[in-house]
């Protein structure tokens, strides 16, 4: 067995991590945060984690990793329970302990010749790109800005952004106050009336920026995407509209989350045709002309 | 003194009775993604359900999960027998453990050919997937009628000299009559079960909730059966010398060594790593705890030897 062979063995670790935190926000959302430092060495942006919510509930949950600190071994995680399994996550409290097998996947990989990145994310979709937003705020090479939907008020600090952003309606007044910090401009959205949003969609205000670019701009820009279907598949559309690549992170059911039981499948449209391609290691991450065709 | 947990199994040497079981762990690989897992920690590593030609499987959703277990509906996807052999096989280590193909079919032809295929490979032995509940034609609809089970045993038979391991399916009436056709047809061995047959509807929407609408279903739900079955099938194999790899919701030690004392010479871990996919050397640590705790010598003393009342 060759080099190239074994590559991608022990990329993934399983820890018992111990709960740092464990905070609830309005609107039925977490942050828990958890010490799993092999994980926090090796997260990237996009990549994800499988935990186990309760000794009760074996199937593992897959949650995108939204911080990692290699220096403390720390790793964050932003989730809004839908059923049983993350119900009991939410229980979980500081000291106990949950187990953490990650980082599992492809995360985002943007190309240097498209310096300028638009994020578009929504819901609990948020966390790769506020993690890719942290990663690149000191790389010279990218500029980002950070469109953020939610129909529940975020679970971060927002403040008045100091300077408008070409393109966007003034409704969308507000900016998250870790990225300002970051030096990463940021634009909301929100149906729910939460002050200093633009009262829409998410891919709404992407059109909104993308229409007042000249094609120069566009010819340097890349899309990053995270959220619900629907929302994924708009933003999709606006890639193919205004003929810019777009990376999306998907998802889907999972049983092992490392690549064994082909369990977490979507169709990706090749040359060749459609092909099967698991979201838990050839993703979570895909192209948006593969994964939604125009 | 010999490793207490090393045991043969239909003439291979296998270092623990511990196999890894089809479509849980990929072609092979896929595991040792994860940090402190080998192959090496297993007796042998049973490969995907294999055509001749490639499949795309069922669409989504293909796993859910289900009180004390998972519904699965694959479909069995997988690149064809001739891909697995040039591209997968050689990327695999025959150093570390035994790895088996596990052969699947459309027509009874067409599993003699898959086998066929195998039998020109370094692959160490062949199951023969007679009861996947997750595709139309072949799979458990071949494997519940005991003729034609014997029927695609015995075509198998003529194609390999290499051992090979016929796969039951729960869903069936009398399991035992098939394993002894299964045996009569030349199978070296059996393995005791594959999944049962199960379902799940999504309420809001009204429709199931896999793709395939039906999935079969594993994990600790299905172990009391498996248990039962691997009892009945050893009744007739045991006597023959037909060693049973036993599976179905084993999850531990115990479990593991419940299915040897009802007769299985090799246990199956599937389910049970998705769960804890460090799972396979707690199992092994944990089976020679037993032995030394009970002053057995060697795994083979376990097989069977339950004391009915
Ligand atoms: C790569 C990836 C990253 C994700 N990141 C996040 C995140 O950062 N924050 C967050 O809140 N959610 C995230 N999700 C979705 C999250 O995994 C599901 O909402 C969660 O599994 C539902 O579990 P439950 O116990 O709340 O619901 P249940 O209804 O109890 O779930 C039942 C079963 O369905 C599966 N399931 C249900 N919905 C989903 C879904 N959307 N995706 C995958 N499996 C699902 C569960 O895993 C479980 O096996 C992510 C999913 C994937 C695939
Ligand atoms: C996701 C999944 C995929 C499977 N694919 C196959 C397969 O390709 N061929 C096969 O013979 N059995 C397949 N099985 C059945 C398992 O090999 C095993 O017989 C069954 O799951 C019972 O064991 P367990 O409860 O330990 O998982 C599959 C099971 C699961 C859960
Ligand atoms: S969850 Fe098993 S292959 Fe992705």
């Amino acid at each position: 067995m060759n080099t190239e062979a074994r590559a991608h063995r022990g990329t993934i670790a399983l820890e018992d991590a111990c709960v740092l935190s464990q905070q609830r926000f309005d609107g039925n959302q977490f942050i828990l945060r958890v010490r799993a430092p092999r994980c926090a060495q090796r997260a990237t942006p996009g990549s994800f984690a499988h935990l186990t919510c309760d000794t009760s509930i074996p199937m593992r949950r897959p949650l995108s990793i939204m911080r990692a600190d290699a220096d403390d071994g720390s790793v964050e995680f932003l989730y809004k329970p839908v059923g049983h399994g993350l119900a009991q996550l939410a229980t979980r409290e500081a000291d106990d302990i949950v187990s953490v097998l990650g980082p599992i996947g492809h995360g985002f990989d943007p190309d240097p010749k498209r310096p300028m990145i638009l994020a578009v994310a929504g819901g609990v979709g948020i966390p790769p790109v506020y993690f890719l937003a942290e990663t690149l705020r000191d790389d010279a090479r990218f500029a980002l800005l950070v469109l953020l939907g939610s129909e529940v008020p975020f679970p971060f600090p927002t403040t008045v952004r100091d300077e408008s952003i070409t393109g966007l309606p003034p409704s969308a007044s507000h900016a998250i106050v870790d990225l300002e910090r970051w030096h990463v401009p940021s634009a909301l959205a929100s149906n729910a009336g939460l002050e200093g949003c633009y009262p829409g969609h998410v891919p709404d205000l992407a059109r909104a920026w993308l229409s007042k670019q000249s094609g120069d701009v566009l010819e340097r820009v890349q899309i990053v995407s995270c959220g619900p279907e629907a929302m994924l598949r708009a933003t999709a559309a606006l890639a193919h509209e205004f003929d810019v690549p777009a990376a999306l992170a998907v998802e889907e059911f999972m049983a092992c989350g490392v690549g064994g039981c082909a369990g977490c499948i979507v169709p990706i449209h090749t040359p060749d045709g459609i092909a099967m391609k698991r979201v838990c290691v050839d993703g979570p991450v895909f192209d948006a002309r593969e994964l939604y065709p125009a | 003194m010999n490793d207490p947990l090393a045991t043969t199994f239909c003439g291979l040497n296998f270092s623990s009775p511990v196999v890894l079981l089809s479509g849980c762990v990929g072609f092979g690989e896929e595991y040792t993604r994860v940090e402190g897992f080998s192959n090496a920690d297993a007796g042998a590593v049973v490969l995907k359900g294999t055509y001749l030609e490639a499949r795309p499987g069922n669409p989504p959703h293909r796993v859910w999960e289900s009180p004390s277990g998972m519904l699965n509906a694959i479909g069995l996807q997988n690149p064809g027998a001739a891909t697995v052999i040039r591209d997968i096989l050689p990327r695999l280590d025959f150093d570390e453990t035994r790895f088996f193909a596990n052969v699947c079919g459309s027509t009874i032809e067409e599993y003699a050919a898959v086998t066929a295929r195998f039998d020109d490979s370094p692959i160490d032995a062949m199951e023969i997937n007679i009861s996947c509940p997750n595709v139309d034609h072949g799979g458990v609809e071949f494997g519940n009628d005991p003729g034609v089970s014997a029927k695609v045993v015995a075509a198998c038979r003529k194609a390999t000299s290499k051992p090979i391991i016929a796969k039951l399916s729960p869903n069936q009436t009398d399991i035992a009559t098939n394993a002894r056709a299964c045996i009569e047809a030349g199978a070296d061995a059996l393995a005791v079960i594959n999944t049962v047959m199960g379902m799940a509807i999504d309420i809001t929407t009204r429709r199931p909730v896999l793709g395939n609408n039906r999935g079969g279903l594993s994990g600790p739900a299905i172990r009391p059966i498996a248990l039962l079955k691997v009892h009945q099938v050893y009744q007739e194999a045991g006597p023959l010398g037909i060693p049973i790899i036993g599976q179905g919701g084993i999850c531990s030690a115990h479990d593991a060594i419940e299915f040897l004392l009802a007769g299985a010479s090799a246990i199956g871990l599937g389910t049970a790593l998705f769960y804890d996919p460090l799972v396979v050397t707690k199992v092994n640590a944990g089976i020679r705890d037993y032995l030394r705790e009970h002053g057995t010598e060697s795994v083979g003393d376990l097989i069977g030897t339950v004391e009915l009342r």
